[in-house]
């Protein structure tokens, strides 16, 4: 049975899970560069087949990460409500700006064509294919190499001044601390769960009621965040961290042959992706 | 008083995480028997389970398989009223001063009481209780801020909000740890006279091992998601084998009784209530001065 507060089973942002497969042996900057530009030429692409396409080479990708897909999918689980409401405001309200194509339905303002119905099955399959490609992402690869990766993407901006480190160190704790939240909160529901909360068991209309429930949680869960904040900063102190100051890596990375070939490959992909232009 | 089992656990089985590669097998089979009144402790080393399974005791985690059965109430069945059995057992989590979210002391410890919708002046007289239980004092403290407490007060504020649910198990998940020494013995004296006075029956886990003995009526040693061993405190602190086996700690009293049978002296070494001990202790010294008389 499963367990009403189990959370952080559904979150795979943050999580790493080893398997050693060649995903993960990847020079980290190259895994980082493919994969931002893969989302990218995903995130413009509106056609059915190249979709297709985005969803078989993400159902691959995890595949040959050796990562169970289902896994992958849990992550989908809790963005499943914002999916379907995201696609009825689209069927409803878009039908005037995606007028093309065959009319199906007609009432009011509300429009439904085949191009509105395309953008509502287009958007959701690219909603599921951006969230399965960025947890391969996350789930093959360290913290340490995605900070590394981060920071070298970006370097060339160091040249404007750009605080690159520093960016690149606040996406990675952000990222990194997710699943640590996860749990945090699963904890904090579990506790005010024992003296008597309930949480979503009112009215669902009864939206102030609903987010007063909440209030038990998101307290605690503030000052927990701010703590462990503190924590943090005097943990990377007391190691001397100085914000600014050039740092050496402990690992050096040297990207292979293997990576230039997946480099290729994968910008092979995105040209096709926002160039070729699909029929359907 | 006949023994009547209030808490009744068989062949339980719980994985975290299940169907993903991070799943984990917490608990493997444990089984338990609490009577109605007792004072439980479960120890074991870290990460054996013990806070898997004590939030089998109020329903946070279901039984995957196996048995539990609260006060006649059987968790593995789907639909059971969920509220009243977490109002019939009270758990504190491990360091529970994480979950005060009030601004006032006694709004917070209100909480709990509102929540089962309870009249303004039955939930009054109940916040007093409990505080008079934790030793607070109701007049002097309802209206201080909750941000500005010491982490022992803190806990106790969090033990009043449980208590004014007036539960009638009290599960308790490493009370004293990282509390000053007087204010664990505070602590662990009002759980001893809820135990005793108000006839609560109470569950605690715990790595300290003087606690236990302090407190337990029996205990239970958890080790890999299973009980390996229960018995009186004597039965498990007695039984030098195990103890080593499951890398359980000792009272410091045993290791003194222990050391002093070692080295040839006629001790009791069951005798570990500090009182106790130390009257073994004083024996032998009053032995040794006889000798040198003689
Ligand atoms: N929410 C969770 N998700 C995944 N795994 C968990 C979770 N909670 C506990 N575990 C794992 O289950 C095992 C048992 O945990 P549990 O908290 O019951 O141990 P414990 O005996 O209470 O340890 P401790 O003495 O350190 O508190 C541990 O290995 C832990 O890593
Ligand atoms: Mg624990």
């Amino acid at each position: 049975m499963a367990s009403e507060f189990e959370l952080s089973r559904n979150i795979t942002i943050g999580q790493y899970v080893p398997t050693g497969s060649y995903i993960h042996r990847l020079d980290p900057r190259i895994k980082l560069l493919v994969f931002t530009i893969l989302v990218l030429a995903i995130a413009l692409n509106t056609s059915y087949l190249g979709n297709a396409l985005g969803l078989l080479l993400s159902i691959y990708l995890f595949w040959a990460s050796k990562i169970p897909i289902s896994y992958g999918l849990s992550g989908i689980k809790p963005a499943i409500p914002f999916i379907i409401i995201l696609a009825v405001l689209q069927l409803i309200f878009q039908g005037n700006v995606f007028s093309g194509g065959t009319l199906f339905f007609e009432y009011g303002f509300i429009l439904i064509t085949s191009e509105s119905i395309r953008l509502v099955i287009v958007s959701a399959v690219r909603f599921v294919e951006i969230i399965l490609l960025s947890s391969v992402l996350t789930l093959s690869t360290s913290t340490t190499e995605l900070t590394h990766a981060i920071q070298s993407l970006l370097s060339p901006l160091k040249k404007i001044k750009f605080p690159v480190h520093e960016l690149s160190l606040i996406i990675t704790i952000a990222i990194r601390f997710v699943p640590t939240f996860a749990i945090e909160m699963e904890k904090m529901m579990k506790a005010q769960a024992s003296r008597g909360a309930d949480f979503g068991s009112g009215e669902w209309w009864r939206i102030i009621q609903r987010t007063k429930d909440m209030l038990p949680i998101i307290i605690p869960l503030f000052n927990i965040a701010l703590s462990r904040a503190e924590d943090l900063i005097l943990a990377m102190e007391s190691r001397c961290y100085t914000p600014g100051n050039d740092r050496s890596a402990y690992s050096v990375y040297k990207a292979l042959g293997r990576d230039y070939l997946v480099l290729f490959i994968g910008l092979l992909l995105s040209f096709l992706l926002f160039f070729y232009p699909f029929p359907y | 008083m006949p023994e009547k089992p209030i808490i009744e656990i068989e062949n339980l089985f719980h994985t975290y995480m299940k169907r993903t590669p991070m799943e984990h097998k917490a608990l493997m089979g444990t089984s338990m028997v609490v009577n109605e009144g007792e004072c439980i402790a479960i120890i074991g080393h870290t990460g054996s389970g013990k806070s898997t399974l004590i939030q089998h005791f109020n329903g946070l985690i279901r039984p995957d398989s196996g048995k539990v059965i609260i006060d006649g109430v059987d968790l593995s069945k789907k639909r059971i009223d969920i509220k009243a059995l977490r109002r019939k057992v009270g758990l504190v989590f491990q360091n529970p001063e994480d979950q005060i979210f009030e601004k006032l002391i006694g709004d917070d410890i209100a909480y709990g009481p509102f929540k089962l919708g309870l009249p303004l002046k039955e939930v009054r007289e109940r916040v007093k209780w409990a505080m008079d239980m934790v030793g607070l004092n109701f007049e002097e403290m309802k209206d201080r801020q909750t941000f500005a407490l010491s982490g022992g007060q803190k806990r106790k504020v969090a033990l009043a909000g449980i208590l004014a649910l007036k539960p009638k198990i009290l599960v308790l998940d490493e009370p004293t740890a990282g509390l000053d020494p007087r204010s664990r013995n505070e602590l662990l004296d009002k759980i001893k006279f809820l135990n005793k006075m108000e006839n609560l029956t109470v569950i605690f886990v715990s790595h300290n091992m003087e606690e236990v003995a302090y407190l337990a009526d029996r205990v239970y040693v958890m080790a890999n998601g299973t009980d390996v061993l229960s018995g009186t405190p004597e039965d498990i602190f007695t039984d030098k084998d195990k103890l080593q086996r499951y890398q359980i700690g000792t009272p410091e009293t045993v290791q003194v009784l222990y050391r002093l049978n070692d080295l040839g002296y006629n001790v009791n070494t069951s005798a570990f209530a500090v009182s106790e001990a130390a009257n073994e202790i004083i024996k032998v010294l009053n032995d040794g001065e006889g000798e040198n008389h003689g």
